[in-house]
């Protein structure tokens, strides 16, 4: 019972269902002020049922399949894109009683979970028989690669100060002390969480001016729905996996619980949609050049720099 | 001017006159001697050829093609004529293209249209025109289109069938061991607009671009030969939406030359003020739309918000937002209510608000420098090569504006300066697109304070002064406008017959054709990221691209 609840409730499909409704429904209302908009207004209060509709809307709508494409890669791969966003979930503490699956090496499952998904979105784009959609998809594969480096050694840098890559224990370690050591780990973090997410300014594979829609190109109803929902979930995985790992998961200034959380994840959705607001977009050989030039490098020095903290300041721990 | 006189004395002419302060024009006996004046004129320093005319004259059996060559640094031009032969085997002259290479698609044009078929051109297919219209003469006068229309009936599905073909080989002539691919970037792309580039790419990389134009043709030339003089300005502001006013204004100062009407003071300050607010809300979409490209939204929607007060302003005059038909041959269409400035007003002070944010966090913007400032280089020498205009011109040092070169309307009057970059990057022609919004807002502030002072003082009637009368029928002639547009100078050269009641020919050359053409010589070897960046800088309109 405990399984069915964990898998469709929460943390699982429901949840995920909800927070994408929500945030989609969000980042709508907060963009729309910073464009001198007013944003969804008629549905509901505040046009809060606008992405309620249009959920609604993509899941009756037909799902075109284009012809020459193989229909099983076609259809499949949304589902397994939603269902490898939705895994990394269940490593996650949420409250002090998760997470779902408690393991000596949570950090781990987390990052590669996270890291199979842009594989995915390559193999949709590879699967749509369109050049755009192709492009799109050699995109995603070349800006993972070079960001999930920077990305890995970022997340790995509380693993080194806590001795440990159990999620729930990192949790129960973290401290002010902890936080300020991570600050750099943190912001490194988060500029490569723009890069895998593919959001300005990395929105390089799904650059509508330069390449349509990207891997998104040829897909429509409820496998776009799907795709959508799988993105979505994936910038929960990522934000929560920074919670988790620099911020202190549901450790709040004055209660511990899953709200101090929730509002951790917001705080960075926040931050993201600002950046969309207000930065273009680069090219990828600026990306790479960026990447490898200068993140890749300054997460190496991160690493040296938690070592040294360590030994510093926590060497009785 | 005395030297391209001397020039022109050399060869057999029929006559050589000044025309206005800075044309000479001249007709050459016969067509052979063409291409020898215009190599003499181009060491003289006329580089620039702005677009090739040819008017057909059935009577006479013959076609008279019209040259425009221009000198951007010393404002000397030449407006060179010529006849050939009407008869379609016969209809040759020499290209120009080698010589001057902004010529290519001009002659392109005069092909399609007029069936003239110019030797040693490099490349003369047929431009602009659908399939249906390839291998006949939409523009000259005795074409039936009556005719085409049952012809294109018969033939509909044959011309699908070619259409389709046409899709189906895009790749077929390339060598299946390369990974060469054609990207169709267009018509139906979210950053392209109706226009098509078969951009051949490796990858990321361009090889090489072919633009495919004429989705939105609309024969506006041969249109207003089927409409009275003032009901042509409704074809002419359809050159593109954006900024409507100025290219009603080069056709109206056409129509008067020709009729001999001279327009009251009050109208040109009342054209000077309509044509900056037209171009003041084509320049906000450019800005936005430059942005768009990079992938960030938010400045069209700042921009949309300000230039919404402009719209209201032409509104609260003319009664439409966007094609406002305000201009008209004898001055403008309705007399001016002074309260209408209150909404000036309102727009002016909308501008001044939000102008140092749009200066601060995008002109200024390091993302922005970082992808522009070094791609779509144009030097000063391509300028006057290809013969382009407006803020790409300038963008890359070269002081042209018609504004000021040629003084129209109230221009003269005006104190306004040559708004220039020198690097002619695209980050540099965005920088003299906010450059010269901040300038049309100060000429506006000039020319409403000219209108209230001469209001208040009884020189001006703001409800009696706006028209004089042009009569119904012109005599016959031709006139040569140009005007400074948003996007740069358009041409208009109009002919008329005795007693005309509609013109019977008007050419306008608008600045995009000229700019799509440099195209592949810009984003050859660049990636598939920079197509809109460079795309969007050139600041294009499909509208009178394809007219």
């Amino acid at each position: 019972m405990n399984t069915v609840i964990d898998a469709f409730l929460f943390p699982g499909l429901f949840y995920a269902l909800v927070w994408t409704v929500l945030l989609y429904w969000f980042f709508r209302k907060f963009m729309a002020p910073l464009h001198k908009r007013v944003g969804p207004h008629f549905n509901g209060p505040y046009g809060s049922y606008q992405t309620l509709f249009d959920l609604s809307k993509l899941l009756t709508k037909e799902s075109i399949t284009p012809d020459g494409v193989n229909p099983y890669l076609f259809s499949i791969m949304p589902i397994l894109a939603v269902i490898t966003a939705l895994l990394p979930t269940a490593f996650i503490p949420w409250t002090p009683s998760y997470p779902v699956v408690e393991s000596e090496y949570g950090l781990l499952a987390l990052i590669v979970l996270i890291g199979i998904e842009p594989f995915l979105l390559f193999l949709t784009g590879f699967g749509s028989d369109n050049k755009y959609s192709f492009l799109g998809g050699i995109r995603v594969l070349t800006q993972s690669i070079s960001m999930e480096t920077a990305f890995f050694l970022a997340a790995l840098s509380p693993a080194l100060l806590f001795g440990t890559l159990n999620l729930s224990e990192i949790v129960d370690q973290s401290s002010w002390g902890s936080f300020l050591v991570l600050i750099p780990g943190f912001f490194l973090y988060f500029i490569t969480l723009l890069g895998l997410l593919e959001q300005p300014p990395f929105n390089i594979p799904d650059a509508e001016q330069e390449i349509v829609y990207g891997f998104y190109t040829e897909y429509s109803g409820t496998n776009y729905f799907m795709l959508k929902l799988a993105e979505f979930t994936e910038f929960m995985a990522v934000f929560a996996g920074a919670a988790t790992l620099f911020l202190g998961a549901y450790k709040g200034l004055f209660f511990d619980n899953y709200l101090c959380f929730f509002i951790k994840m917001l705080l960075m959705a926040i931050v993201m949609m600002i950046l969309r607001a207000a930065t273009p977009r680069i090219t990828l050989k600026q990306m790479l050049h960026f990447s490898w030039r200068y993140l890749v490098p300054i997460s190496l020095l991160n690493l040296a720099w938690v070592m040294l903290a360590k030994n510093l300041f926590f060497a009785g721990v | 001017m005395k030297k391209i006189k001397a020039i022109l004395e050399n060869f057999d002419t029929e006559y050589v006159e000044d025309y206005k302060k800075i044309w000479i024009k001249a007709k050459l006996q016969s067509s052979d001697a063409l291409l020898a004046v215009a190599k003499a004129v181009q060491d003289e320093g006329l580089r620039s050829l702005s677009t090739v005319s040819p008017t057909d004259f059935p009577d006479r059996e013959t076609i008279e093609l019209n040259y425009f060559f221009e000198d951007l640094q010393t404002k000397r031009n030449l407006w060179l004529k010529c006849d050939i032969p009407r008869e379609l085997e016969k209809c040759e002259i020499a290209s120009l293209t080698p010589l001057f290479p902004g010529a290519e698609w001009h002659e392109r044009e005069a092909y399609s249209m007029f069936g003239v078929k110019f030797l040693n051109h490099p490349d003369l297919r047929p431009i602009i025109v659908s399939e249906d219209f390839i291998g006949k003469t939409p523009f000259r006068r005795d074409f039936d289109w009556e005719q085409h229309e049952e012809d294109v009936a018969k033939n509909v599905q044959a011309i699908v069938d070619a259409f389709k073909d046409e899709q189906a080989t895009n790749e077929v002539n390339l060598d299946p061991e390369s990974s060469e691919t054609v990207l169709n970037w267009g018509p139906t792309h979210p950053a392209s607009g109706p226009i098509r580039l078969r951009v051949h790419c490796d990858g990321e990389e361009i090889i090489s671009i072919d633009p495919d134009i004429g989705y939105v043709w609309r024969a506006l030339e041969s249109l207003v030969t089927k409409k009275d003089f003032v009901g042509a300005i409704v074809a002419v502001e359809r050159l593109c939406f954006m900024d409507n006013i100025n290219s009603m204004v080069g056709y109206c100062m056409a129509v008067e030359e020709i009729a001999g009407t001279e327009i009251t003071e009050f109208a040109k300050w009342m054209r000077v003020i309509l044509g900056e607010v037209a171009r003041i809300s084509s320049h906000f979409m450019g800005l936005g739309g430059f942005f768009m490209n990079l992938g960030l939204h938010t400045l069209f929607m700042w921009n949309l918000g300000t230039r919404e007060f402009f719209l209201d302003f032409l509104e609260s005059y003319s009664g439409a937002r966007i094609a406002t038909a305000s201009i008209e041959p004898g001055g403008v269409r309705y007399g001016l209510d002074m309260t209408m400035f209150d909404e000036l007003q309102k727009a002016l002070d909308q501008f001044d608000n939000t102008v140092d944010d749009i200066e601060m966090i995008f002109v200024n913007n390091p993302t922005m420098k970082v992808r522009a400032k070094d791609v779509g280089v144009l030097s000063a020498d391509e300028v006057e090569d290809y013969a382009l205009c407006g803020i790409v011109a300038r963008a890359s040092g070269v002081k042209t504006d018609i504004r000021i070169d040629e003084p129209y309307a109230a221009y003269d009057q005006v104190d306004m300066d040559y708004v220039t970059r020198s690097n002619g990057a695209a980050a540099d022609r965005f920088k003299v697109l906010f450059g010269e919004l901040k300038q049309s807002v100060d000429i506006i502030k000039q020319a409403k304070k000219r209108i209230e002072e001469g209001v208040a003082s009884g020189e001006f009637n703001p409800t009696k002064d706006h028209m004089v009368k042009v009569p119904k029928k012109l005599p016959a002639g031709e006139a040569l406008s140009r005007v400074e547009w948003a996007r740069g100078e358009v041409l208009m050269h109009l002919v008329t017959e005795e007693k005309a009641k509609s013109p019977y020919r008007l050419k306008l050359k608008a600045p995009s054709f000229n700019h799509t053409m440099m195209l592949n010589k810009l984003l050859e070897g660049q990636t598939l990221s920079d197509i809109p960046l460079v795309f969007g800088s050139l600041y294009v309109c499909q509208g009178d691209l394809d007219r």
